[in-house]
């Protein structure tokens, strides 16, 4: 049995020995790095909600359903239906300017897919987010001192927000931190904010996790992969484990 | 000492020290790979809502809610128990709001809660084995910033739990045996048993050791399986086992 035991442990260690100095060494770098800078947060500040809203020109929530309502009925009749059920009606600010946020299809988090439509409070006209709108967002959340060089549209998987499933536009800066910023292309949301410390550390993340999309989507640590260089590896631990009980029962162990 | 000689010996006594937390850290990590996180995460316990909000669920209009809350702020219109609501924070205090009414909702009662979690909870045929509100000392795996919620325990297979705001009526999280196993399994993995916090000095020594440990057993790699010396002896191993055979067979 234990040269059973002596021969897994010599010869799994060929398979896993790449991927256990990789486990260990990013494992190592988890331990020592600086959690803040890995957020990629270094300048990143709330948007300011300053403007009090005029309740007297606000339209009614009930008013905007009832015109959806009756948009729905005449495209209905049109035969082109576009089925929009209104989930939630929230009462938001973006760039001092109230909107209603209404959600056409919820995901249970906000990073899951979901629909919105922006509604302009005050006029009832919809909002559509563009390129420039989401660099003002963007920019309102920026204390850094870069000036905008690029603003793209991005469908998920995106490499900088994995979790992230919605399109989204991304701002880029040029300071030197490459910082980008991520706003929801249909509701306006500050997704987050990345910068070369982020992606050093996502680096890192993706090493440990073997998160390369290989049998498995990219973004997550559940890929056959990992499932199957984690259980040689345990193995390869249990035999060694086994190992050091046999080497301490013949006294193997003394000076 | 040969090279082998040594990285033999300082593979076997790192081993000795580290060798226990190698097998922690293959189980904790096999298990939090093995089980997807979403369902780690309790998402499939949730129904998705399948009601829509019209104008007629709306009698109680914002004017009327700006008049008797004139501070009220992040209003929001959405439906709870399939009947709509409105839900908005004045003064750090958050409120829920019949919309057809306008009747206080908040703070919830026990019935509401256990009504809003059973009709969130996936399967229709919930039985709840314990409620409770809780207003301070959260357990661990709620946040404090979601107090006071009402705590629902399902009589059900990993005994998942939902917790509701008192105040908003939202789940603000849930639980069931396999996450709180993963945190558990987490907390092993990263040698924090308090706070799961991956930056501690007990795990920097115990990285660092298994590092200086593995790279002695990839010399030993190199010396048992890939080297010269190794290949001869591997030869006079099978040659010796062919002979046993050879001599039992003749004799």
């Amino acid at each position: 049995m234990m040269r059973l035991i002596k021969l897994l442990h010599k010869w799994l260690s060929v398979i896993v020995a790449l991927q256990l100095l990789i486990w260990l060494g990013s494992g190592l770098f988890f331990n020592l790095m600086d959690h803040s800078k890995a957020s990629g947060n270094a300048n990143r500040v709330n948007m300011s909600q300053s403007i009090d809203i005029d309740h007297a020109r606000l339209l009614a929530p009930s008013t905007i359903l009832r015109a959806l309502e009756l948009s729905q009925q005449t495209l209905t009749q049109k035969k082109t239906t576009v089925q929009r059920r209104v989930n939630s009606l929230k009462l938001i600010q973006l760039l001092n300017q109230p909107y209603y946020l209404l959600n056409h299809k919820r995901g249970l988090y906000a990073h899951f897919y979901n629909e919105h439509s922006l509604i302009d409070a005050y006029t009832g006209e919809p909002q559509i987010i563009d390129d420039v709108m989401a660099q003002a967002l963007a920019q309102a959340t920026y204390s850094g001192n870069g000036k905008v060089a690029r603003v793209i549209k991005k469908l998920a998987p995106i490499e900088d927000m994995l979790k992230e499933e919605n399109t989204v536009w991304q701002v880029n800066f040029t300071d030197e931190a490459n910082t980008s910023i991520y706003i929801d292309a249909s509701s306006g949301r500050l997704v987050g904010h990345s910068n070369e410390d982020k992606r050093f550390a996502d680096f890192f993340f993706k090493l440990h996790f073997m998160d390369y999309g290989v049998m498995g989507k990219v973004g997550s640590f559940n890929n056959g992969l990992i499932i199957f260089f984690s259980l040689i590896t345990l193995l390869l631990s249990l035999t060694g484990a086994v190992w050091v009980v046999e080497l301490l029962s013949k006294g193997r162990y003394k000076r | 000492m040969s090279w082998h000689r040594s990285s033999r010996r300082f593979h076997k006594w790192l081993m000795l020290f580290v060798g226990l937390q190698f097998v922690i850290w293959s189980i904790t990590g096999a298990y939090m790979v093995m089980l997807n996180i979403d369902y780690i995460h309790g998402d499939s316990l949730v129904k998705q809502q399948s009601v829509s909000l019209t104008s007629a669920d709306v009698n109680y209009e914002l004017h009327q809610l700006y008049r008797d809350y004139p501070k009220a702020e992040m209003i929001e219109l959405v439906l709870l128990l399939d009947r709509a609501v409105y839900r908005f924070s004045e003064n750090k205090q958050n409120y829920l709001l019949s919309a057809d009414t306008g009747k206080l909702l908040s703070p919830i009662s026990e019935d509401y809660a256990a009504a809003v979690a059973i009709n969130l909870y996936k399967k229709p045929e919930a039985n709840i084995s314990h409620i409770s509100l809780i207003s301070d000392n959260p357990p661990f795996e709620l946040n404090g910033r979601h107090l006071p919620a009402w705590r629902i325990d399902f009589d059900d297979f990993a005994s998942p739990s939902f917790y509701i705001n008192s105040h908003t009526g939202k789940l603000v999280t849930k639980r069931h045996t396999f996450w709180r196993l993963f945190d558990w399994m987490f907390s092993f993995h990263v040698m924090d048993y308090v706070e799961e916090d991956p930056s501690n000095k007990l795990l920097l020594i115990f990285a660092v050791l298994s590092l200086m440990a593995s790279i002695f057993g990839v010399v030993l790699t190199y010396f048992r399986v890939f080297s010269s010396q190794s290949k001869k002896k591997n030869k006079r191993r099978i040659n010796s086992s062919v002979n046993r055979r050879v001599n039992d067979a003749t004799n």
